[in-house]
């Protein structure tokens, strides 16, 4: 009788805890205490893959950021490339040795979720704790003054809570030849049936050329799935859903481009599509889809002190050009849990000093070409007269910011979870394939390849 | 007699030895095997509170995948290959810097020089060698940029260019190259390791050669291989363990897809499959694999010591 | 008359025969000089590429055909790279860690090198299979455990953990012991007759014949801690114990996270100099040999 009734207890309990698991996973893993930042004095470091030239842009507002918490001693380390990020950390969450605040892609969150290391920022964006004369979370007009694609990103992790912040970002624009373009009456393609009528055209003009070169094929291939409303993957349940008809179309099509000669990507061609477009010998190509953050890779090397052609920046090509849809990439912050709340309360402190100072994300993005992510940054003077700037030479950098910022609604983010860079390998590697693999009947071969591609990823997922 | 008095004295030569591979290389490899037999064993996820059954569920996931074949027939195929041409060039090259005078000095500087070059480099080298630069390779609508180097030569004497690591390139193409790369990559060290020997070969026996007035050939066959033969084992032996873990040359040519455009991990390897689990963070997949890995080289290993003991000359 | 003409006749074909051997003789040194050449430049092609690259802009660097010579000769990378890098510390530590291990390694190396060469014990022959059998596991399993190890004792940043870990190679112990055992057995057991005692003998008769070997483990032992990356980006953060490749790695990420590679290798090429005037002067040692008559085979 007593064993039953402790069995029954057991069982009861265990119920509970299991219930509790169960509920623990939608709900937010961080309660911010009583009175947020105590003032006590903490060291908080921050990894991150800057180069020389930001981290004195970074160290000086690290200044400014001490001057109002003298407590939080900000300790700011190079780990080297965003892989190396990814290890170092996975390795250190073992042992508990995991720094407070890093640079991350997706992909790496859900990695280091896999041992819930870390914290979500929802209960932080939320709180009303008074800090300084201000509030400890996010007013809504500073919310509101994110870009809402880059912001969104933070909650791609499928259980709908909050995990990064954007830090400063970067998505694809089309560099197109002005001088060539001009030159021969062309316009800029804001459709992909526009696009390739375009190369179809400049192939007749100059067939030594490749008119376009695209420099990644997975995110070619994951924008065409979003552009067209078609699913990729999925956070939840079924991870991989891109083999499907819609997918298995386009990537049909484009193969055709590639077997007319119209297009290039970066493996298939062997060398950076940019050397091919800045390219003054025979073969260059008069366009190039490629990270907006590498603009000044896009310019030709001047020749006699001038440049042989001018650039030109533009949205990249739409299925439907009344709703854009622009891959977004770039670093994000994340914030990993402490047994000390006030590190994590002091780590979110610095987060948001960063990614909410207007004069901040400026500085930041002029150095470093890369897009800030607050919307009011185009209020900042310093800032606005850089854009001013933009041409397709000397300042082609700010040219590329100018046009990233007009497209602010059309940012878009795919799902995160561990197993998601390996869909982004495997669609890279199948577009490549498809473009290059022959046989009797096409769709077939496409079939299979599409199959393979599914089969890698489930495998490894 | 000088077994037994000798004995204690081995274990205590060998004692800072063997206390370092205790903690830094046996305690891991225990480990190893732990996580091998944890099915589906994730470090980060042992961390969140996850665990794991004992099974064998990390072996068969291993070598029930698809390309698994794949993987150790390409590791195989380099090994083989690779690890003779390498140690017979070395070994030729050692004997003729040994034996030359005038010049010596400089050329064996330059010998030398590849172990200041940066490991970056080498592998950039090797790809700006052999990549051709274009599109559509062998259709109709080609466009070649450039053709590389070894395809100017090749045309300079006549031939036809060979698409070696890009896309539409075939295996053969991609091995060849990686037969190259790899055994122009393991010359220099096994080079400084004969060369080393046959400086520990007393000169006297070559005197007393010189004097019965023996040909070089049998100088060669009757002296440098027998006196060298543990260093030649050495440099077999080591070069069969490591040619089984080759990895980052076929990155250095490939990149991290391990193949041609198109053709991704066309030429992975074992270790190449290892790296892919960990960067996903499934040691127990990583560590059955290993242990996978562990057991063939073994074998092999087995086989060469037995081999050597027959043949080589201490 | 007949005699005489058979005396002539002979002894013009001996004059051929060592004109003949004296042509052979130079056909093959050309052929020795010829095949070592050859080899020396396919050998030499990347050091070349590497001094080329540093010498580039990164607009060059990505070009598609790729230059043999730089269009424009970018020394600035050399200045930069001086600059950008705290070189002089990155400098110092890898010197410094190099040297200690490397002395602390090959004393480690030979004596085990000696008990497994010249020893006679109980399960000698089972004890080296299994360290062989050590170096068929991917090191890279070995990381997390061993991250652990040091973490627990609390070794991070510091010297030791760039140290102690790597003392003991199987592969250096392994070649030092094939080396010994070109030294004839003889030898010891003479000196044991003598009365010479082990360690004596070791560093008396051992040590000299096994020197161009020794040398050789020094040198890649110190090329170890100037290219070791992963476990020195891993143990330490602090920038006071950091090693040369992490810092010349990590000092020339572009904003896009590419890497500058010509400045990069800019910084490769300085610090390789002092590396590569030490590896010279050992040179003469591997080259000088046995050249000791004192020792009987």
């Amino acid at each position: 009788m007593k064993k039953r009734c402790f069995v029954l207890m057991l069982l009861f309990l265990m119920t509970l805890v299991f219930a509790g698991c169960g509920k623990k996973k939608a709900m937010p893993n961080f309660e911010v205490p009583e009175g947020g930042y105590d003032g006590s004095a903490v060291t908080i470091t921050f990894y991150h893959t800057m180069g020389t030239n930001l981290r004195t842009v970074l160290t000086s507002y690290i200044e400014e950021f001490n001057k109002i918490y003298p407590n939080i001693t900000v300790v700011e380390e190079q780990v080297g490339s965003y892989d190396d990020v990814r290890t170092t950390i996975s390795t250190e969450i073992t042992e508990g040795n995991q720094p407070n605040i890093a640079y991350c892609y997706p992909d790496h969150v859900a990695l280091y979720n896999l041992a819930g290391a870390v914290a979500t920022l929802d209960n932080l964006i939320n709180s009303t704790e008074k800090d300084g004369d201000g509030i400890l979370g996010l007013t809504q007009e500073q919310k509101d003054d994110f870009i809402e694609g880059y912001y969104a990103e933070g909650q791609q992790f499928g259980d709908g809570l909050m995990y990064t912040l954007p830090f400063s970002k970067s998505t694809e624009v089309l560099y197109y030849n002005k001088t060539f373009f001009e030159a021969n009456g062309l316009t800029v393609p804001k459709t992909w049936d526009e696009m390739e009528a375009l190369c179809k055209k400049i192939k007749s003009i100059d067939p030594n050329s490749i008119p376009l070169g695209y420099d990644s094929s997975a995110n070619w291939f994951i924008t065409m799935c979003e552009q067209l409303g078609s699913p990729y993957t999925s956070a939840e349940g079924d991870h991989y859903l891109f083999n499907n008809k819609t997918n298995r179309d386009f990537v049909k099509k484009y193969r055709e481009w590639y077997k007319n000669g119209y297009v290039t990507t970066q493996d298939i061609y062997g060398s950076y599509t940019s050397g091919l477009f800045v390219s003054t010998d025979t073969v260059k190509s008069y366009m190039s889809i490629g990270s907006s953050a590498g603009a000044t890779h896009q310019r030709p090397t001047k020749v006699d002190g001038a440049y042989p052609f001018e650039v030109g920046i533009a949205t990249i090509p739409q299925v439907n050009p009344e709703k854009p849809k622009v891959i977004s990439q770039g670093p994000s912050v994340c914030i990993f849990k402490k047994e000390n709340p006030q590190e994590v309360v002091a780590s979110w402190l610095l987060v948001k000093y960063l990614t909410t100072s207007t004069e901040f994300q400026a500085e930041f993005s002029i150095a470093s070409g890369y897009v800030p992510v607050l919307k009011s940054v185009m209020e900042n003077e310093v800032f606005a007269s850089h854009l001013a700037k933009g041409d397709g030479g000397d300042y082609i950098a700010a040219l590329s910011t100018k046009i990233c910022m007009e497209q602010e609604s059309a940012y878009y983010t795919s799902p995160a979870f561990n197993g998601s860079s390996t869909a982004r390998d495997q669609v890279n590697a199948l577009l490549n394939k498809a473009f290059t693999t022959d046989g009797d009947d096409i769709d077939k071969v496409i079939e299979k390849i599409f199959k393979d591609a599914i089969e890698e990823c489930e495998y490894n997922g | 007699m000088v077994e037994s008095k000798s004995s204690w004295k081995a274990w205590l030569y060998l004692s800072p030895a063997l206390v370092l591979l205790l903690i830094f290389t046996v305690w891991p490899i225990i480990n190893t095997v732990r996580m091998a037999f944890l099915e589906n064993y994730s470090g980060l996820e042992a961390i969140g509170g996850r665990s794991f059954s004992i099974g064998i569920a990390n072996f068969t996931k291993v070598i029930s995948y698809k390309k698994f074949l794949d993987c150790l027939k390409t590791t195989v195929l380099l090994c083989v290959i690779t690890v003779p041409v390498s140690s017979i060039l070395a070994l030729l090259i050692a004997v003729c810097l040994n034996s030359i005078k005038p010049l010596s000095r400089m050329l064996q500087t330059i010998f030398f020089l590849p172990y200041v070059t940066n490991s970056i480099a080498i592998g950039m080298v090797f790809a700006a060698m052999f990549n051709i630069i274009g599109n559509n390779i062998g259709s109709e609508n080609e466009i070649i940029t450039t053709a590389g180097i070894i395809n100017n030569i090749i045309e300079f004497f006549g031939g036809h260019a060979v698409n070696w690591i890009n896309a539409g390139s075939t295996y053969a193409a991609n091995m060849t190259v990686m037969i190259i790369y790899i055994v122009w990559n393991a010359l220099p060290f096994k080079i400084l390791i004969l060369l080393g020997g046959l400086q520990s070969i007393n000169k006297q026996y070559y005197e007393a050669a010189k004097v019965d007035g023996t040909s070089r050939k049998r100088i060669f066959a009757r002296i440098t291989v027998p006196l060298l033969s543990p260093m030649i084992a050495y440099v077999v032996i080591t070069g069969f363990i490591g040619g089984f873990k080759e990895y980052s040359s076929i990155v250095g040519v490939f990149g991290k897809t391990m193949g041609p455009a198109g053709a991704d991990k066309r030429l992975n390897t074992m270790v190449g499959y290892i790296y892919d689990s960990l960067s996903l963070n499934r040691q127990g997949l990583a560590s059955a694999a290993a242990l996978i890995l562990f057991a063939i080289i073994l074998l092999v290993t087995l086989v060469n010591l037995y081999v050597s003991k027959k043949k080589v000359h201490y | 008359m007949k005699i005489d003409e058979n005396i002539t006749m002979h002894q013009q074909d001996m004059q051929k025969v060592s004109v003949r051997q004296k042509v052979v003789k130079i056909l093959v040194q050309v052929a020795l000089y010829a095949f070592l050449i050859l080899m020396a430049i396919i050998v030499l092609f990347p050091f070349y590429w590497m001094i080329n690259s540093s010498l580039k802009t990164l607009d060059e660097y990505r070009l598609s055909v790729p230059t043999f010579w730089p269009h424009v000769v970018m020394w600035e990378n050399y200045v930069n790279a001086f600059n950008t890098a705290n070189l002089g510390r990155l400098f110092f530590n890898t010197m410094y860690v190099g040297i200690v291990s490397t002395i602390l390694s090959l004393v480690i190396t030979v004596l085990s090198a000696f008990a497994f060469a010249r020893l006679e014990f109980k399960g000698k022959n089972i004890l080296f299979a299994g360290l062989l059998a050590t170096m068929m596991i991917p090191g890279e399993l070995f990381t997390i455990t061993n991250y652990g190890t040091v973490s627990a004792w609390g070794w991070l940043d510091s010297y030791r953990v760039l140290i102690v870990p790597f003392l003991v190679s199987v592969f250096y112990i392994y070649l030092l012991r094939q080396n010994f055992l070109q030294i004839p057995n003889e030898l010891y057991l003479a000196a044991k007759v003598d009365g010479t005692s082990d360690l004596k003998y070791l560093w008396k008769v051992m040590i000299p014949l096994a020197l161009p070997t020794l040398i050789s483990i020094t040198i890649l032992k110190m090329m170890g801690a100037w290219n070791s990356y992963v476990w020195p980006n891993l143990v330490t953060r602090k920038e006071k114990y950091r090693l040369i490749t992490n810092g010349l790695r990590n000092a020339f990420t572009e904003t896009t996270g590419d890497v500058n590679y010509p400045q990069q290798m800019a910084a490769v090429a300085l610090v390789s100099i002092p590396l590569f005037l030490v590896f010279i002067f050992l040179r003469k040692y591997i080259m000088k040999g046995v050249s000791r008559s004192g020792i009987k085979g």
